[in-house]
């Protein structure tokens, strides 16, 4: 009866999913837009974890559903978009290299991934897309990290690379024990929740929350 | 081993707790005695026999119980000495009496969380008390950010690379999870004991891509070169009892799962593997770390570069491997755990006096703070390497089994650092030192340049617990110069055994 997962490849529509919404990162100009992103990427990823437990239909997969979509898709979101509004910063996103160039890149790294992993050495019950997309939505969360100025930019693209660790560990394991998954979201919860209590430090000491601004520190 | 876990926890929540009033300081150095006390009777019997605990999530054998006493040690000695530093800096206006509050049960939190990374049985836990670690000492480095601005840089830049980096020590994770299930299906297929005993059947190549991911994981938290640019700025920046703490047994512990790690990939990838990997990294951070503390004209940055070179000289003891080479390594994490903390102790005391942290303007300590100065002077003398000190005979010993290895490149590369290292950190210091102290009162009369100097004098309080802290940490440093005592020499024997080395 969980046939229809199979025959509308539902699997692969969502990663396809988590990947576009990683990939619109490059794209997108207003932080506000960047947070919604992030928000449909997570929701994505509870849908995607929540799929795979109809199929394993094990119980600590629906936990872990429900859990990434309250921390992941709703708490942080909030968080985050309430630091944009504190911050009173202009919301544009400022990369340092143009959007056609950012995303011309980000092609090429899903494109790497995917020539690397062809081969690969995991052998999982799971379409190998998702494996692979995993790996892409970590590395265009790094390039994020590294081509924007704004503090909270770096926090997205932070927690990008993060919804691509969790894809992948449900790709090759399907998931972590209970326990250990929730101590790996509180411990993500916290440092976003300090990230951001750092980034609002930024922004008024410094009076911009531009990350150009920390380079006194070198040598 | 509970009660280990659960002290600092609740000295945390009552530091929190009295944060209004003026007894945070007694609370935090109650909380580290009382550790103290109950660690010593965990740590004896697991250095014999190996315990469990919480339905087999916590695990404690010789080496564990080792970082353990290093981690206990440590955070006695800075809850000592965080008592006059935070009066200190009280007084200079630079804190407030709850941030004292916040200060030391954020310190307790910290040592927590280092504790739980000692005595994790299970991959994902040691991780989340990893991360975890990462997230509290940011807090710490950050603390008064509002006074401090360069510090906020610190931290920020911080939490974002060890958060990055540790990502990857979790994608490690998972991908030995993926090759352990295979083994043995998902019951207890994360635990040290468990892998352990399958570690010759897990699939070769799946282990070498997850200890690469682990490698370059902890390897950034335990500051190892090229991903230590975070280093530098935190422990400069940081309060010097946290300095100490981060410099001293921080990045051990992160040292610490990067050596389990190899406990549980050696079987199945041989030995060639993970420690060339660790010679590598050693080398490229000892390397690194001597052109900048060459050129270093900060004394806490030079400091914070010799941890580098030290966790350097760790990994190429470690990557050497044998009974010779872990043993040094194994020697060289206590040695250094010592030297350090000593330093950044009196550094603390010394930016205290003059204000600056810059080297050129640091004279003649020696002749204005006598006991100080020499103390400083052991400590320099013992990080530089110079025999009779401890950090000498713990390199001695890596050099002597790399010579029975026949590494002869690595030999040399090494050396020609060390001698690199030696002279800058001698002459960084010696300019300290040595020399007439422009603060002091001229001989006759008029005080030369000293009156803006006059808010920065020492309360006389900090200078009585900070000199106790550093006067034993200086004695273990010439002890372990001269001899090592038999109760350190088995603890070592033991934890190299439980490393599943013959």
């Amino acid at each position: 009866m969980k046939n229809w997962i199979h025959v509308f490849s539902v699997i692969d529509f969502i990663s396809a999913g988590i990947l576009l919404t990683a990939v619109a990162m490059n794209a997108l100009r207003r932080l506000e837009s960047c947070v919604k992103a992030y928000s449909l990427n997570s929701w994505l990823l509870s849908l995607l974890v929540a799929m795979t437990a109809l199929v394993v239909g094990e119980t600590h997969l629906y936990i872990a559903s429900l859990v990434t979509f309250l921390s992941k898709g709703v708490i942080i979101p909030v968080f985050l978009r309430r630091i944009v509004k504190q911050m009173k910063v202009t919301h544009e996103v400022e990369p340092y290299i143009s959007n056609a160039m950012s995303l011309t890149i980000s092609g090429i790294l899903v494109a790497i991934v995917y020539g690397s992993l062809k081969q690969g050495i995991f052998v999982t019950g799971f379409s190998r897309n998702v494996l692979q997309i995993s790996i892409a939505v970590i590395f265009i969360g790094l390039f994020i990290m590294i081509t924007r100025k704004k503090a909270i930019t770096q926090v997205i693209g932070l927690l990008f690379m993060e919804n691509g660790l969790f894809l992948a560990g449900f790709s090759l394991t399907y998931g972590m024990p209970t326990l250990i998954e929730l101590g790996v979201l509180f411990d993500m919860l916290m440092g976003v929740i300090i990230l951001g209590i750092f980034a609002i430090q930024i922004k008024r000491v410094f009076a911009s929350a531009d990350l150009d601004k920390l380079t006194t520190l070198k040598g | 081993m509970l009660p280990v876990l659960i002290i600092p926890l609740t000295t945390a929540l009552a530091c929190y707790a009295l944060r209004r009033t003026r007894w945070t300081g007694y609370a935090g150095l109650a909380g580290a005695v009382s550790l103290t006390v109950f660690s010593i009777p965990a740590v004896v019997s697991s250095i014999s026999s190996p315990m469990e605990g919480m339905g087999g999530m916590l695990y404690m054998d010789a080496l564990s119980a080792y970082m353990m006493s290093l981690v206990v040690f440590l955070s006695l000695a800075s809850a000592v000495y965080s008592i006059g530093y935070l009066e200190h800096e009280q007084k200079a206006g630079l804190i407030d009496r709850k941030g004292v509050g916040r200060y030391f049960a954020l310190l307790n939190l910290f040592v927590f969380t280092m504790l739980l990374v000692t005595v994790a049985n299970n991959l994902a836990l040691m991780w989340i008390a990893i991360e975890a670690t990462t997230i509290v000492s940011a807090l710490l480095i950050g603390l008064g950010v509002t006074k401090r601005e360069l510090a906020i840089e610190a931290a920020w830049k911080y939490i974002i690379l060890c958060t990055v980096g540790i990502t990857f020590a979790l994608l490690g994770i998972f991908i030995t999870y993926y090759a352990s299930t295979a083994v043995i299906g998902t019951l207890g297929a994360l635990n040290w004991t468990v892998l352990k005993s399958i570690a010759s059947q897990l699939n070769p190549a799946t282990m070498k891509l997850a200890f690469i991911f682990v490698l370059v994981g902890y390897g950034t938290k335990a500051g190892l070169a090229p991903v230590h640019n975070w280093l530098p700025d935190a422990h400069s920046q940081a309060p010097s009892p946290i300095s100490a703490l981060l410099s001293g047994i921080l990045l051990n512990t992160a040292f610490y799962g990067i050596m389990r790690f190899v406990s549980i990939v050696q079987p199945s990838t041989g030995e060639m593997f993970t420690g060339s990997l660790l010679i590598i990294f050693g080398l490229v951070s000892i390397g690194i770390s001597s052109i900048f503390i060459l050129v270093q004209d900060n004394y806490k940055r030079l400091l914070a570069y010799s941890s580098i070179e030290h966790m350097g000289i760790i990994s190429l003891g470690f990557g050497i491997g044998g009974p010779a080479g872990m043993y040094g390594a194994l020697l060289h994490i206590l040695n250094h755990a010592l030297s350090k903390p000593l330093m950044f102790f009196a550094s603390g005391r010394i930016q205290a006096r003059y204000g600056t942290t810059r080297i050129e303007k640091v004279n003649g300590v020696l002749s204005s703070m006598p006991l100080l100065g020499i103390l400083t002077f052991i400590g320099a003398l013992s990080l530089s390497g110079a025999p009779p000190f401890n950090i000498f005979i713990s390199e001695f010993t890596i050099l002597m089994a790399a010579v029975d290895r026949g590494l002869w490149f690595v030999i040399g590369t090494f050396l020609f650092f060390a001698v690199m290292v030696f002279y800058g950190i001698l002459s960084g210091f010696g300019r300290m030192l040595f020399g007439a102290d422009q603060k002091a009162p001229h001989p006759w009369g008029q005080g030369v340049s000293g009156s803006s100097g006059e808010n920065k004098t020492e309360s006389g309080f900090w200078t009585i617990c900070s000199n106790a802290v550093m006067i034993v940490m200086a004695m273990l440093i010439v002890v372990l110069g001269l001899t090592i005592p038999d109760f350190i020499d088995s603890t070592i024997r033991a934890s190299i055994q439980a490393l599943g080395v013959k």
